[in-house]
């Protein structure tokens, strides 16, 4: 016992100090900084997949913080019980017994099925369901949406209220993107010139954006706002810069947009302007 | 060259200390050029903190003196060659050579009972790539448009002359080219040493551990690393000769394309053993250090080394959890996540055999063994987070953000790095002759793992939070600037962090001039290197010794109650 | 120098294992290296959707099946010699001097395909295909000249007296070297010219 009071005591006190200061310089920046709030987490998903995101997260949370306490207790069961002192003996073992490797083998056969297998089927399901569930081109109320990235920011291009891609009405905007609420939102996407990854973090949806290919990926939302457009692959010097907003709007506000800007491209509309003339025909 | 006769003494200068072809002498020199290396990457790792912490604001120190063309502010291209080099610096010439380089050499041909590597001048060859490598590496920072701005993975088409201009980046591909070489050659060293040149008696069974891992670690070396030569082959010809392997067609005029996605699978085939090949190392000084600090056999001997090389054999065939966000086919995603979930089995049960070689032992908590038990913590931390990373659901968000960064942090950096002090503090006596402080490598260790924990632990809530990562500014964003107090909370434990490597390298060099005689054998260790005399003579072995007992005998019944430990050499009584 | 002014001990049968041993997992690291290039080649193939491409000037496909011959040629010659050396039979210099000319010889006629390729107007920017074929040859050039080399500095120590009978690991593993050269060309001209 009083090696145990002995030995938590210096260590711990270390410990316990080093921590100390660490939560106190974060609190007095924190408070310095406080015009701005201190997020810790994220806020309610936007898009109606978002919530598997922090589900699956916490789930697995969940047994690998049990699994993480469990280690520590058989780490310091021994480093307090069995520390040498005299007369103290340790017990031989080489574990290669037949016993002890059918107890491995038990041991690693749950602790796959409870940390892996369970977690890898609940993955599937997301992705089959969800995350690569692109909406077909034909299916009802899809908006589709070309994205060309480039160095440093995002071009957006929706067919306008003609449906088509490439013809005089396309909306085109940089680094703002208007979308419906409640109608799944298709992208098809590729870069100008490295490789840049589209990330909306309130819609819980990321996939990269690569030159000479398309990609795709699809997401619904499920209220009105502002959101945040982010680039998660590394682009160059400005590839913190390259953000922008989702604008996700109520549907009747949304079709009424969808005619001015469209009515707004055709009338600003140039032929001669190639560069701005990269759609491509939405593949199926 | 077989090793069984002795050759004579070098007596030149250069021949002792500079050519030589000594392995304990190449370890050495392997040594200081992986400790100086990993304080240049670590001092970059305090600027990228600081950056992030406290955006515009001049680098305390040093930055006037870095930077005078800002005033000692980052830019945003410099910010972005920082973070490349810090990880090209810590993986390639800070880790490699220090794990590899330095404790392959020492440690293999004296726990064999060999006298020397098999191919002693391919050893010294080894050692003098690298250091071309890193000098090419050098170079490229002082080049007009700057060193690789690309990452450490440097992705095709950032990486060819469409993002990357100037001559910073194909240096990088030539240093990286070099630095791969040398691990070649000390592979082929390595294996076939450890084939060809144990003593009699010395089975495969009764390897120590370390040596087992480094024995796999030269399999993925020499296996492996020719992938990232190649992709570096090819990158160097897109940019300095205008091919188009990684240029898609669309950015070309004319003929078919390339793909930079190319680029991606053979840095990946390459990138995944080479985690491996980093924490190897460190898991064979663990399994053995565990063992001779707990007075106890290593418990699983032969699962373990079956775990060893499940993992070896399988780290090639889950590269692709890199590039889940990539575009790849669902089935091939799915598959790589069904077998980057598998790989983690073998790596639980050497883990399982950790904790069951400390329990019921009688622990000597030295220096050495506070590390192993450290390497215990951090690896179990961070591999319980690959989790996350390993299942597509969750890594569709959490990639490229700091989770990530937390997460490889843990496992390959610390992990690495605790063992490395682990064999660095335990081989010292026996290197140097001189034993370390133990109280500065106590404050040494508690210094480093509360605020190395904190700082990577605030990374999972950072990257969970959305922050993505390779951000020169996080406050651009105003969705990321509500995240910025936890980049001050980091940066301040990564500064505290830092500051008590000082008591190491304190530590380090006045022990290794002025510190106090060591006893030939402190640890009461029976493997063959520590029945050596300190200095170890040059030829090690006057006679190849014959190994009758295991390296982890301790506490054998036989032995006693007088003593818990046995020299290989000796046979256990009765 | 005369051959019996270099003195060396016999190589014992241990070396002998020793360095094969390095050489194979030299060798094995070496196919790595060119298999992930030449699966590379196999990918970024494949992605396009004729091969060869159409309308574009090619190889000459007569002039590098004449020099794979001769370059299966130099191997063949520089096998029989290091056979002959390890069974002490006479000849292995003069064997070993003509597989170096026949590999002078396929060095001398992949210049030629290059050049002529170049007379045509393809040049490694020209396209997919010629970074392939260009930037794949190049590569395996590299090792002829290392090889070549290494051949010369046998053929030097074969008369010194520095490597022979008594000592013919390093040849020998020069040779092994230089199969391996030959294979990897051999994989290339199926690549580019048969497949």
């Amino acid at each position: 016992m009083h090696r145990l009071k002995t030995l938590l005591s210096t260590r711990l006190k270390g410990c316990a100090a080093l921590l100390a200061l660490l939560a106190m310089s974060g609190v007095a920046h924190a408070q310095e900084a406080a015009e701005t709030a201190n997020r810790w987490g994220l806020g309610e998903p936007a898009s109606d997949y978002g919530y598997r995101f922090t589900d699956l997260f916490w789930f697995i949370t969940l047994l690998v913080g049990i699994s993480f306490v469990l280690v520590l207790i058989l780490i310091a069961i021994p480093v307090i019980r069995d520390r040498a002192r005299p007369g103290h003996k340790a017990s031989f073992d080489h574990g290669s017994s037949l016993h002890d490797k059918q107890v491995t083998t038990v041991i690693s056969v749950i602790t796959f099925i409870v940390l892996d297998a369970w977690v890898l089927v609940i993955a599937m399901q997301d992705l089959r369901e969800a995350y690569w569930a692109i909406p077909e081109a034909d299916q009802e109320g899809v908006y589709q949406v070309e994205v060309l990235a480039q160095q440093w920011s995002w071009n957006f291009r929706t067919p306008g209220i003609d449906g088509e891609f490439g013809t005089a009405d396309d909306i085109l905007s940089n680094s703002e993107l208007v979308v419906p609420v409640g109608r799944p939102v298709s992208f098809q996407m590729t870069s100008k010139d490295v490789i840049h990854a589209l990330f909306l973090p309130e819609m819980r949806m990321k996939k990269d954006v690569n030159p000479g290919d398309i990609n795709t990926s699809w997401f619904q939302a499920t209220r009105a706002g502002d959101f945040t457009i982010l680039c998660a692959e590394l682009c160059g010097y400005a590839h913190y810069q390259m953000h922008g907003k989702l604008t996700v709007l109520e549907e009747d506000t949304f079709n009424e947009w969808e005619r001015e800007a469209s009515k707004l491209a055709l009338t600003a509309f140039d032929p001669e302007d190639t560069e701005s003339q990269w759609a491509w025909d939405w593949e199926q | 060259m077989s090793g069984d006769h002795i050759h004579p003494e070098p007596t030149s200068f250069l021949s002792k200390y500079v050519f030589s072809h000594d392995h304990k002498v190449i370890a050495k020199q392997f040594m200081w050029f992986g400790l100086v290396w990993l304080g240049i990457g670590g001092i970059m790792a305090m600027m990228i903190r600081w950056q992030l912490a406290h955006p515009g604001d001049p680098i305390p120190a040093i930055g006037m003196f870095l930077f005078p063309r800002t005033d000692g502010v980052l830019d945003p291209a410099t910010y972005n060659t920082l973070f490349t080099m810090h990880g090209t610096i810590m993986i390639f010439l800070g880790l490699t050579p220090l794990m590899i380089g330095a404790f392959g050499n020492w440690c293999i041909p004296l726990m064999i009972g060999a006298r020397d590597m098999i191919f002693p001048l391919l050893n010294m060859l080894s050692f003098w790539t690298v250091f071309l490598g890193g000098c090419v590496g050098l170079y490229s920072l002082f080049v007009p448009l700057g060193a690789n701005e690309a990452g450490w993975t440097s992705y095709a088409t950032l990486s060819t002359t469409i993002g990357a201009q100037g001559h910073g980046e194909t240096l990088w591909a030539v240093a990286v080219f070099l630095i791969g070489a040398s691990s070649i050659m000390g592979g082929i060293n390595y294996m076939t040493t450890i084939i060809r040149l144990r003593a009699p008696g010395m089975t495969w069974g009764k390897l120590p551990l370390t040596v087992w891992a480094l024995f796999l670690t030269s399999v993925l070396n020499v296996l492996f690393i020719p992938v990232i030569g190649s992709a570096m082959i090819l990158l160097f010809l897109d940019r300095a000769v205008g091919t188009s392997f990684f240029t898609p067609a669309s950015l070309m005029q004319g003929g078919g394309g390339g793909d930079p996605i190319l680029y991606q699978h053979l840095f990946w085939i390459f990138g995944h053993p080479e985690v491996y090949i980093l924490i190897l190392p460190a898991w064979g000084f663990v399994c053995d250090l565990l063992s001779f600090f707990a007075r106890k056999p290593a418990f699983g001997y032969r699962t373990s080394v079956g775990a060893m090389v499940a993992v070896t054999v399988l780290s090639a065939v889950v590269y692709g959890h890199h590039m889940f966000t990539t575009g790849l086919s669902p089935m091939l995603g799915e598959s790589f996540m069904l077998l980057t979930m598998i790989i983690s089995v073998p790596a639980e049960i050497l883990f399982f055999n950790w904790l069951h070689t400390l329990w019921k032992g009688n622990l000597r908590l030295e220096v050495p063994m506070l590390w192993a038990i450290g390497v215990i913590f951090v690896f179990g931390l961070g591999g319980l987070t690959g989790i996350y990373l390993a299942t597509i659901g969750t890594d569709i968000f959490l990639h490229d953000t700091y989770f990530v960064v937390g997460h490889f942090h843990l496992t390959m950096a610390a992990s690495a790095l605790f063992g490395t002090f682990g064999a660095l503090t335990f081989w010292f006596p026996k290197m140097f002759g001189r034993r370390m402080n133990q109280t500065l490598g106590k404050i040494h260790f508690w210094g480093t793992i509360v605020p190395l924990t904190f700082v990577f632990c605030l990374m999972f809530a950072m990257g969970y939070s959305g922050m993505p990562r390779r951000y020169f500014d996080h406050t651009s964003a105003e969705w990321l600037a509500d995240l910025q107090h936890m980049n001050v909370m980091a940066t301040h434990a990564a500064l505290l962090l830092g500051a008590f490597q000082l008591v190491f390298v304190y530590n380090f060099i006045k022990s290794r001039w002025w510190g106090p005689a060591a006893e030939t054998n402190p640890w009461e260790v029976g493997t063959l290197d520590w029945t050596m005399p300190t200095p170890v003579p040059y030829y090690n072995f006057k006679e190849i010794p014959t190994v009758h007992t295991g390296p982890h005998e301790f506490s054998h019944p036989a032995l006693g109650d007088d003593r818990d430990w046995i020299p290989m050499t000796e046979k256990l009584p009765g | 120098m005369r051959a019996a002014a270099l003195n060396l001990p016999r190589e014992d049968d241990k070396t002998k294992v020793n360095m094969t041993l390095g050489m194979i997992f030299f060798v094995g690291s070496w196919a790595m290296a060119f298999g992930s290039i030449f699966l590379s080649f196999l990918v970024l193939r494949q992605r396009v959707g004729v091969w060869p491409p159409e309308g574009i000037a090619l190889p000459s496909m007569p002039m590098a099946t004449v020099a794979t011959v001769v370059l299966l040629a130099s191997s063949v010659l520089l096998h029989v010699a290091v056979k002959r050396g390890e069974r002490e039979a006479g000849g292995v210099q003069s064997l070993w001097l003509g597989g170096i000319a026949l590999a002078v010889g396929f060095a001398a006629l992949q210049s030629w395909l290059w050049l002529d390729l170049m007379a045509a107007g393809r040049f490694h920017t020209s396209g997919l295909y010629e970074s392939l074929f260009y930037g794949l040859t190049w590569i395996h050039a590299v090792h002829v000249v290392i090889g070549l080399l290494s051949l010369v500095w046998a053929s030097v120590g074969l008369k010194t007296g520095r490597y022979g009978s008594h000592r013919l690991s390093t040849v020998s593993n020069i040779a092994i070297f230089w199969h391996f050269v030959d294979v990897v060309w051999i994989v290339l001209f199926l690549g580019f010219f048969v497949f």
